[in-house]
């Protein structure tokens, strides 16, 4: 069951390559519709943090529970349905299918959800702000709008979490602001959890807490008073 | 809706990589159309090659068990039998020419034209007209257009001879005669001395039981030489066959593997984004599937059509007419391609359900 408490925890999360760690005993919660920011230089394991929050990665060791499920126990097959269900990744990357339009590529996240319902995709373009680019192809759009595709896609299934990896990191500033206040809109109305990675600091004044990495480590976590945007 | 938005995304899909669909097809085309003419040829190359190696001549030989004479019908009844391609009854007897002795055979004179028997000057055209064998050419001073006496149990005929038989066996010191004729000349009433039979190659054994249960009291023995080299060629053919068909197909699945091996590449970042918005295994198998069995099912089919005319000209070319391809042929093809297609693209699918989305989708 969900509660506004501890909504995804991390206990003591370990990643350990061959020759590095990448995570050396992290621990977190986060509560439930919170906007948090993972900030650190390159290397500090914030981005492997995400993937394990996710399940697009394992760790070595630790655990990771989200609204009660143990991400770690589950095999992969469950872990596909878990993230088609719970998590809407935006990366750096748009990786948009390059021969899907805009709207084909937000059906392709509910054909894996559920059912691809084109009027719904649209809904959810017109909210971004790409009501009249729907039957674009990604190479006919810019790279915010390009985003902008991505956050659609992410939310179109109504998942609990976003998970976004340097979501601004190929942006000029006017459209990292663009898409922070978007997404700051939305959360705003859908009240959902925001785990974000980013190494920019104009970045992490949106939301509502910034943890600083260090090599593997958490070295700070704060909570920031008073958001950018908003009421 | 499902299923309609995947056959759209697949389309889509699959119309974007168009040149390496085409090319896969194209790679399983050739192998099944090869599979196909060679099965093709293989199925018909009995019949085809039985009919060719009829000029060997027969590779059974019938007679009385006792030693006697067979009943004509014999003949009949032996020429039904399956895997029986041609028969000839023959009588043998003694006649004299200018009182010297000479070996007749009576036969049916028109099934010679099938064998490998070469034939100097011309084909008896009608009942009076007779063959000899070579060597009586100059034993007996015989021309062709020259009339002879021939006597024998009653009384004398005259024949012309029309030409000349060589085969290099006793035949060459024979004369050749219709049955009736020699009936008449050796005085017995639709008798045969043997039935000369020819037997599908490989086939013999079954041929030569049936015929003694078919024909009480006879004995059947196989003409070793001719059936042996026989057997021997076709089993040789048929094993080139196989190892060609062996060969096209590894080579077809090494080039389909690596089409397909270099498809899953090309798109690693589509299965990392799919892997991440949640397909499952199965949802990932299912679209590389998908293709497999559109490209399989169309290099297949059209690799059936290739192979039937590739069958159709070996056979044109080797035999001089067309082959009859089994029913199953069609639909074999088609599974070919499929199993090919499959096959190859079992292991690039395997690697691409390994690829882990959070690497794929950090690569730049």
């Amino acid at each position: 069951m969900t509660n506004n408490k501890s909504f995804i925890q991390v206990r003591n999360l370990v990643k350990e390559y061959k020759t590095a760690y990448a995570l050396r005993g992290v621990s977190m919660t986060v509560e439930k519709g919170q906007w948090i920011n993972i900030m650190g230089p390159s290397g500090s394991g914030k981005s492997t943090l995400l993937n394990i929050i996710g399940g697009l990665d394992n760790s070595t060791s630790g655990d990771v529970i989200i609204d009660s499920t143990d991400v770690e126990a589950l095999d992969e097959d469950h872990l596909a349905i878990f993230r088609r269900e719970q998590i809407g990744f935006i990366f750096q990357q748009s990786h948009l299918i390059p021969y899907l339009t805009a709207v084909e590529n937000v059906m392709l996240a509910q054909y894996f959800h559920s059912m691809a319902d084109e009027e719904e995709a649209g809904e959810a373009l017109k909210r971004v702000g790409l009501g009249q680019r729907l039957h674009h192809r990604p190479s006919q759009l810019s790279g915010g709008e390009q985003q902008r595709i991505c956050i659609a896609r992410a939310l179109i299934n109504s998942p609990g979490i976003l998970l976004a990896d340097e979501p601004t990191g190929n942006l000029d500033r006017d459209n990292t602001e663009i898409i922070l206040e978007l997404l700051d809109s939305i959360h705003r109305e859908d009240h959902f959890t925001i785990v974000l990675v980013t190494h920019d600091p104009f970045v992490s004044k949106w939301g509502d807490r910034v943890l600083q990495m260090e090599d593997g480590h958490i070295v700070g976590d704060e909570f920031i008073k008073e958001r950018v945007k908003g009421a | 809706m499902k299923q309609s938005w995947f056959f759209y995304f697949f389309s889509k899909s699959v119309s974007q990589r168009k040149g390496r669909v085409v090319i896969a097809s194209l790679s399983i085309m050739l192998a099944v159309a090869v599979v196909t003419g060679l099965l093709g040829i293989t199925s018909g190359i009995k019949e085809k090659l039985g009919s060719e190696l009829k000029a060997y001549g027969a590779n059974l030989i019938v007679s009385s068990g006792s030693g006697g004479f067979l009943d004509y019908d014999a003949l009949q009844a032996i020429s039904k039998l399956d895997g029986v391609e041609n028969v000839s009854g023959h009588v043998f007897g003694m006649a004299f020419i200018n009182n010297e002795s000479i070996e007749i055979i009576g036969l049916d004179i028109g099934s010679l034209k099938e064998t490998g028997w070469r034939l100097h000057g011309k084909w008896p055209l009608n009942e009076r007209e007779i063959l000899a064998g070579i060597n009586l050419k100059d034993a007996l001073q015989l021309e062709t257009g020259k009339a002879v006496a021939l006597s024998g149990e009653n009384g004398i005929m005259e024949f012309i001879i029309s030409g000349f038989l060589e085969r290099g066996g006793a035949e060459d010191n024979a004369l050749i005669v219709s049955l009736p004729h020699a009936w008449e000349l050796l005085s017995i009433d639709k008798k045969l001395s043997v039935v000369l039979v020819r037997g599908r190659a490989g086939e013999l054994a079954g041929i030569s039981g049936n015929i003694e249960k078919t024909v009480a009291g006879t004995g059947v023995k196989t003409l070793r030489q001719v059936a042996v080299a026989e057997e021997s060629l076709l089993k040789k053919i048929q094993l080139l066959l196989v190892l060609v068909t062996v060969v096209v197909l590894f080579a077809a699945m090494v080039s389909i593997m690596s089409t397909m091996g270099a498809n899953v590449l090309e798109r690693r970042e589509e299965i990392g984004l799919m892997k991440a918005i949640g397909a499952t295994r199965n949802n990932i198998r299912l679209f590389y599937f998908s293709e497999a069995v559109l490209t399989g099912a169309a290099g297949g089919a059209a690799g059936f059509i290739m192979g039937y005319l590739f069958t159709q000209a070996v056979s044109w070319g080797a035999f001089g007419s067309f082959i009859d391809i089994p029913l199953y042929l069609p639909a074999l093809s088609v599974a070919a391609g499929l199993v090919i297609s499959l096959v190859a693209s079992h292991f690039p699918v395997v690697d691409a359900l390994k690829y882990n989305p959070a690497v794929i989708l950090r690569e730049e």
